[in-house]
C-alpha cells in the first residue's frame, strides 16, 4: 500500500523543501519509487534543490486543470531510478488549487508509486490546507529557536485537527558544540516542549549549502554527515529500526569531567 | 576556556542564565499565551477578581505574595495559584 506523507513546518526557511529533496531521493535509493510534490505554488523551489528546473515542462496546477496528464508533467530524475518531480506552477497562487484536488491528484501518484512526499508551503492557509488534503501523516521540520518551535506547536494542533494521526518530528540545523554550550535547545528540551515522536536530528552543517548550490541532494553523498543522517531518516520513515545514536561512548570520569570543564567538546553523531 | 569560567560561574550561582534556558522558559510562556489566548489586561482582571472572590471568604495574608502561574501539561493549561490567607472570615 502506498503512502502519501507530508513535510511541514508552519514558519519558512527551517528546511521544508530540503528535507522533502532528501526524504524522497532516499526513498528512492532504497529501491522504491517515489514522487515529491511541490505543493508551493507561486514560489517553487524543490525543482533547484533537486536540480531538476531545467526540465520542468508542466506543472501541478496543469494537471489539476486537465492541461496535461499526470504522466506528462511528472520530471523523471535521471540520477536514481524511481524518484519523479512534480513540479509547483511558479505563475499561479494557492487559490489555484483545492483541497479536493490534491485528494484526487495524491490517489493518481499513489497508484503509480511506493510513496508521495508532499513538501507544503510555509503559513497556516490554503497552502497547508491543500498540502494536507491527500495525505497519511506528516513530519514536522522545526530548528532549535524560540520562533520555529511556536509555530511547530502550532502546525502539531492543526495537522491533528486535519485527522491526521500524530506526527513526527525532525530537528534540522543542530549544532551541537552550541548545546554543549548551553547556548541552543538540545533534543530533550525540545521534545519536551512539543511531545511527539522524534524521527531524525540533522546537523548544521555546510554540506547542505554546498549540495544546494550543485542541486545534488546531499543524501547521494555517503560520506557527508548530513547525507549519513537523512539516510537514517529515510530508514525510520519507511519503518526500519534505526537508532538516534546519543553522544560519542566515551564514558570514562576523565572525560566527562573534561567535558562537564568545558575542555573536551562532546561530539554528538545524529 | 569560557565555557569553563562559565560553569564555574553557575557552579557559584552567580553566572546569569545559560541563553537555551532563557529560549525555553520564552517558549513555553508564549505557546501558555498562544493556546489561552487571553490578552495580558484580560489576564490581571482575571486575577483580580479571583482575588476579591477568596477575600469575601478570608483574610489574604499579603497581597505582594500572591502568585497566579500558568503552566502547560500535557496538551492542556493549568492555572496555578499561591494565595497566602491569615485566617477564615466567612460571613455564613
Amino acid at each position: 500500500m502506498a503512502e502519501c506523507i507530508v513535510v511541514t513546518s508552519g514558519k519558512g526557511g527551517v528546511g521544508k523543501t530540503t528535507t522533502s529533496a532528501n526524504l524522497a531521493a532516499g526513498i528512492a535509493l532504497s529501491g522504491k519509487t517515489v514522487a515529491v510534490v511541490d505543493a508551493d505554488i507561486g514560489l517553487r523551489n524543490l525543482d533547484v534543490v533537486l536540480g531538476l528546473e531545467n526540465r520542468i515542462v508542466y506543472d501541478l496546477v496543469q494537471v489539476v486543470e486537465g492541461e496535461c496528464r499526470l504522466k506528462q508533467a511528472l520530471i523523471r530524475d535521471k540520477r536514481v531510478e524511481g524518484l519523479f518531480l512534480l513540479p509547483a506552477a511558479q505563475t499561479r497562487d494557492k487559490q489555484s488549487v483545492s483541497p479536493d484536488d490534491m485528494r484526487r491528484l495524491v490517489k493518481d501518484l499513489k497508484e503509480m508509486h511506493d510513496y508521495v512526499i508532499i513538501d507544503c508551503p510555509a503559513g497556516i492557509e490554503q497552502g497547508f490546507k491543500n498540502s494536507v488534503a491527500g495525505a497519511d501523516r506528516a513530519i514536522v521540520v522545526t530548528t532549535p529557536e524560540v520562533s520555529a518551535i511556536r509555530d511547530a506547536d502550532r502546525i502539531i494542533g492543526l495537522v491533528e485537527a486535519h485527522e491526521l494521526p500524530e506526527p513526527q518530528l525532525i530537528i534540522n540545523r543542530y549544532q551541537t558544540a552550541m548545546v554543549e554550550r548551553g547556548d541552543m535547545m538540545n533534543r530533550e528540551d525540545i521534545l519536551e516542549i512539543l511531545a511527539i515522536p522524534l524521527i531524525g536530528i540533522v546537523p548544521d552543517h555546510s554540506d547542505i549549502i554546498v549540495s544546494t548550490n550543485r542541486g545534488q541532494p546531499v543524501v547521494f553523498d555517503e560520506k557527508s554527515p548530513v547525507g549519513q543522517a537523512y539516510r537514517r531518516i529515510t530508514d525510520r520513515v519507511m519503518g526500519l529500526e534505526v537508532e538516534i545514536p546519543e553522544f560519542d561512548t566515551n564514558q570514562s570520569v576523565w572525560s566527562m569531567f573534561k567535558r562537564w570543564m568545558g575542555l573536551q567538546p562532546a561530539r554528538e553523531v545524529v | 576556556m569560557r565555557a569553563l569560567f562559565t560553569k564555574l560561574q553557575m557552579a557559584l550561582g552567580s553566572a546569569p542564565q545559560s541563553s537555551k534556558d532563557e529560549a525555553k522558559q520564552r517558549l513555553k510562556l508564549l505557546l501558555i499565551h498562544d493556546q489561552i489566548n487571553l490578552t495580558p489586561a484580560q489576564l490581571e482582571r482575571m486575577k483580580g477578581e479571583i482575588l476579591e472572590v477568596i477575600t469575601q471568604y478570608c483574610e489574604v495574608e499579603d497581597a505582594e505574595q500572591v502568585e497566579f502561574k500558568l503552566n502547560r501539561m500535557e496538551s492542556s493549561v493549568v492555572l496555578h495559584s499561591l494565595i497566602p490567607v491569615r485566617r477564615v472570615t466567612a460571613r455564613a
